[in-house]
């Protein structure tokens, strides 16, 4: 770094520059600050961990490094005192680097990787093959075992086979990584010499997570008839339409409860509340449990009583879908209740006085003037509850689960997923087989959308000019 | 402030002669939409069940019920209309009150069916048997509602669901003296709240204030020492709803850390962002407001294999490292509209006298931030406490688990058939669960309504 060599300057340079080199800078402290950090946690774990016994934890590094970094960002500010100003971002800029950037990096990188439960660079438990010690660097096999089939080798002597070892004393510790030269006459060849101490009990294939371009998202684009074009059309129909259905029910009842004659309002208001005060985490898991049970739900009960068949809530595909937005409408409408009446609250009375005045019908004072002075607050607050929806995986996951199945479609893309929902259950789920790496590639196509959903959002709520100011 | 159209401007005809055709060929679509929808809805209905009592004609009673409150309504407008024009002695429009007395019908109909979960999860708590979702119906001689089950049976409820999920837990001396101090506090807040009423409008005098402020700090503390110290050998009870207190403690203590976290990261922040003028601020903000418009779901694998290369998986201090990166470019947006909104001037004063900018922070902003921090804190604090996904993947264990996860544990989200007993077991922990959240929405009502409105976001 040559520019910490200058005079001390009070204001930074002029232009881009400034901004480069304090972004270098900021960057460079932390890099060296968590860089040490890591350094010293390796020597300490080199003279403190015992084998099956203490471990150094990794996260002393966080802890070494945010030591290191307050020295450093003193002398930093002395050779560059405008870089003060820096400093009120840096808790931010650090945690966003390391909780938001990192992972978002990483995400990226496994989309264009073969990553799964099983090619995940540690061992693979499905494979195993029960060993014993020879020499440094031989092993012998159990009686009967075949080191081919065990391993999956795609040749009888496993040449370079990637193998890990668990550790015989215990079995939390990381297993010793090696690689295989030869299998021949039940007697393993390994590529690096073991210590004389490590006696292996048994050996597990590794299979490294390996970089296979766009094939993922070919692969994606290549059965999109059966699980992308759906769950994008049902996440934009749900997305739209709950938006459009919740909106509808807050404008009428805030315009209801505005009129200031009716006695009772206030407590009206605060009963109404009552759904949005309620974490959507426990009330959907109520709604699903007791009330939507087809057979002995107690919507159906009601039903029932005026003569109503029972409703398949959650067993048939479009119920499924209408108790999504009905769940959704209970928990939305009060927010858009309570924005109705904050923006009615803001329109000034004496435009409904020159209205009347003038003749007009209440009715006109409704659609001239109500309307559209609430079409200005609504429309940030309508797509950021798209945008919300969107991705509102809580929603569908403690609902419906995406499903019910339906014929034709992957396991992981059932009737009611939505995209983001559809990316966990193809990470997460036993359907999907934690598929890391296609999994990732369906969080690149989300963030895309979202994205520029919320672009738009921002543009017409007036963020970017806000944050000019 | 914009200004409205006037009212004859909205209905100047469109200069586009399709106009008329493309809305009307989208309702007219939309309308051959909703039949096609609710026949084919219709036809996926069901075969009558015997679980369910069914009315043939119940729907009649509905509609005549609903006809009957209305003429009742029109009559009982009349009575009003009579009644304000004698009072006040002048002519009152029979529609108008005609209008607000259908409002108050429609709005109660709202109300009840709104309600009405609410009122079900809470019967059922207390029903050992939990005889409403049970595959029966009730005695012949029960009043219709509660013969069908549609509303829950008055007789045989207790508080044994409740009991379960406090089976074997073990709380010291010291604890219930501390959990007395928090109910006194509580109380007694009620009662300061209650003789400030007495000032409303005017000044509300010093003292009082310092009373409202030394008891809400009490309350706080008790609670705060209670649960940080409520340890899981105290939970000796060996059934997973047995851990139900824990798993509440669990919440409140990473979402009070993460809230504090949000405190921390975006209040300093945000005052850079309103009140520093230098390069890259702008594109700064930007930075953080485009890094956090990716969803956060969507980088789980690689949350999860950070925490895990951290050693820190299954640990709260990875739950809430997790989470506090999530908080920032929403804190920092809403403080720095905060920090805007304050007198420039003030910290101008303090500069000129030699303060430092740093200092011009802490002493004088910083004092005036106390609505703004516990607003940022709150709504951390609810947000993280209905989280779900993420303490699900990084927490294992009952010990470890937060509300949202000991809920699901119940098996009621999962699909398969459940005991009755676990179901009330269920109803008693969300009801119990729910509360705090609840307590703080309405105790803090006119900050979520102002706040949330005015940062235009959900959550």
């Amino acid at each position: 770094m040559t520019v910490v060599r200058r005079a001390p300057r009070q204001a930074p340079p002029a232009g881009p520059t400034g901004v480069f080199i304090a972004i270098v800078t900021i960057l460079g402290l932390c890099a060296v600050a968590f860089g040490v950090g890591w350094g010293l946690t390796q020597v300490l774990a080199g003279i403190f961990d015992r084998p099956g016994g203490f471990q150094i934890p990794a996260y002393l590094i966080l802890i070494l490094g945010a030591i290191v970094l307050i020295p450093l960002m003193v002398i930093a500010v002395r050779l560059l005192p405008w870089l003060v100003n820096w400093y009120y971002l840096l808790p931010a800029i650090v945690f966003l680097l390391a909780f938001t950037v990192y992972p978002i990096v990483l995400t990226v990188g496994y989309a264009f990787t073969n990553y799964s439960g099983q090619n995940s660079g540690e061992s693979d438990t499905s494979t195993r093959l029960e060993v014993t010690k020879l020499s440094s660097t031989q092993l012998k096999l159990a009686a009967g075992a075949n080191a081919q089939t065990e391993l999956r080798c795609d040749v009888p002597t496993c040449a370079g086979v990637p193998i890990a070892m668990p550790d015989p004393q215990d079995a939390k510790k990381k297993p010793r990584a090696n690689s295989i030269v030869s299998v021949e006459g039940g007697v393993i060849t390994l590529k690096n010499a073991l210590p004389d101490f490590y006696k292996p009990i048994q050996v597990n294939r590794v299979n490294p997570i390996a970089f296979i371009g766009f094939a993922n998202f070919t692969d994606i684009f290549a059965k999109a008839g059966v699980q992308l074009w759906p769950v994008f059309v049902w996440t934009v129909i749900f997305a739209v339409s709950t938006t459009l259905i919740n909106v509808v029910a807050g404008l009428v009842l805030g315009i209801l409860l505005n009129n200031k004659r009716l006695k009772f309002r206030n407590v009206y208001r605060t009963l109404l509340f009552l759904p949005w005060a309620i974490p959507a985490v426990i009330s959907v898991q109520i709604w699903k449990a007791g009330l939507l049970s087809t057979n002995t739900g107690a919507l159906n009960r009601l039903f029932g009583l005026f003569g109503g068949m029972p409703v398949p809530w959650l067993d048939d595909e479009l119920w499924a879908k209408v108790a999504i937005l009905m769940v959704n409408l209970w928990l939305g409408f009060p927010y858009m209740m309570t924005a109705t009446l904050s923006a009615l609250s803001a329109i000034p009375e004496d435009l409904y006085e020159a209205a009347e005045v003038d003749g007009a019908t209440k009715w006109q004072q409704v659609t001239g003037i109500t309307l559209p002075m609430l079409q200005t607050a609504f429309v940030p607050i309508a797509l950021s509850t798209f945008a919300f929806n969107f991705n509102n995986f809580g929603l569908i996951f403690l609902l419906t689960e995406g499903g019910p199945k339906l014929e034709g479609r992957l396991a992981t893309a059932q009737s009611t997923d939505i995209l983001i929902s559809w990316g966990y259950n193809t990470a997460f789920t036993a359907a999907g087989n934690a598929a890391y790496g296609p999994a990732s590639a369906i969080a690149i196509i989300v963030a895309v959308l979202t994205i520029g959903i919320s672009i738009v959002n921002f543009r017409a709520a007036g963020v970017f000019k806000e944050a000019q100011k | 402030m914009t200004q409205a159209k006037l009212p004859g401007e909205v209905y100047i005809p469109s200069r586009n002669p399709l106009r008329p055709f493309l809305v009307w060929g989208g309702v007219a679509l939309l309308v051959v939409f909703l039949i096609w929808l609710v026949r084919e809805l219709g036809s996926r209905l069901k075969g009558p069940t015997f679980f369910i009592l069914r009315y043939e004609n119940g729907w009649m009673w509905l509609v005549g019920g609903l006809l009957l409150a209305v003429a009742v309504l029109c009559g009982t407008a009349y009575l009003g209309k009579r009644i304000g024009e004698r009072s006040r002695g002048r002519t009152v429009s029979y529609v108008a009150v005609l209008g607000d007395q259908l409002t108050h019908l429609v709005i109660w109909i709202i109300i009840i069916a709104s309600l009405y979960p609410i009122l079900f999860i809470v019967a059922t708590s207390f029903d050992p048997l939990n005889r409403v979702t049970q595959s029966s119906l009730g005695a012949a001689t029960d009043p219709l509602l509660i013969r069908t089950r549609v509303l829950p049976p008055i007789q045989g409820n207790d508080l044994s669901n409740y009991a379960a999920l406090f089976q074997g837990v073990v709380i010291y001396t010291w604890q219930w003296v501390l959990a007395g101090i928090a109910a006194l506090a509580l109380l007694w807040l009620g009662v300061v709240n209650f003789r400030t009423r007495a000032f409303a409008g005017g000044l509300i005098p010093g003292r009082i204030q310092l009373e409202r402020r030394y008891t809400s700090l009490t309350l706080v503390a008790a609670i705060i020492l209670f649960f940080v110290f409520l340890l899981p050998v105290q939970f000796t009870g060996g059934t997973t709803a047995s851990k139900f207190l824990l798993w509440i403690r669990n919440t409140f203590l990473i979402s009070g850390l993460t809230g504090i976290m949000a405190v921390i990261l975006t209040t300093t922040a945000g005052y850079a962002m309103a009140r520093l003028r230098f390069p890259g601020r702008f594109q700064t903000l930007m930075f953080f407001i485009f890094v956090q418009m990716f969803p956060n779901i969507v980088a789980l694998v690689a949350i999860f294999s950070i925490i895990k290369s951290l050693d820190l998986l299954n640990t709260f201090t990875g739950l809430i490292l997790a989470y506090s990166g999530g908080a920032i470019a929403f804190g920092t947006w809403i403080y720095k509209g905060y920090v805007e909104s304050l007198p420039a001037s003030l910290e101008e004063a303090a500069l000129v006298d030699g303060t430092t900018r740093w200092g011009a922070f802490t002493r004088i902003v910083l004092p005036l931030s106390g609505p703004m921090l516990v607003f940022i804190f709150l709504l951390q604090f609810i947000g993280t406490y209905a989280e779900f996904l993420l303490a699900n993947v990084l927490l294992s264990g009952a010990a470890n688990w937060n509300v949202g996860v000991g809920l699901r544990s119940f098996g009621v989200s999962g699909g398969g058939t459940t005991a009755a007993v676990v179901y009330g077991q269920f109803a008693a922990a969300a009801v119990l669960g729910a509360i705090p959240i609840v307590a703080l929405f309405y105790g803090f009502q006119q900050v979520f309504v102002s706040g949330t409105v005015a940062g235009g976001v959900k959550e």
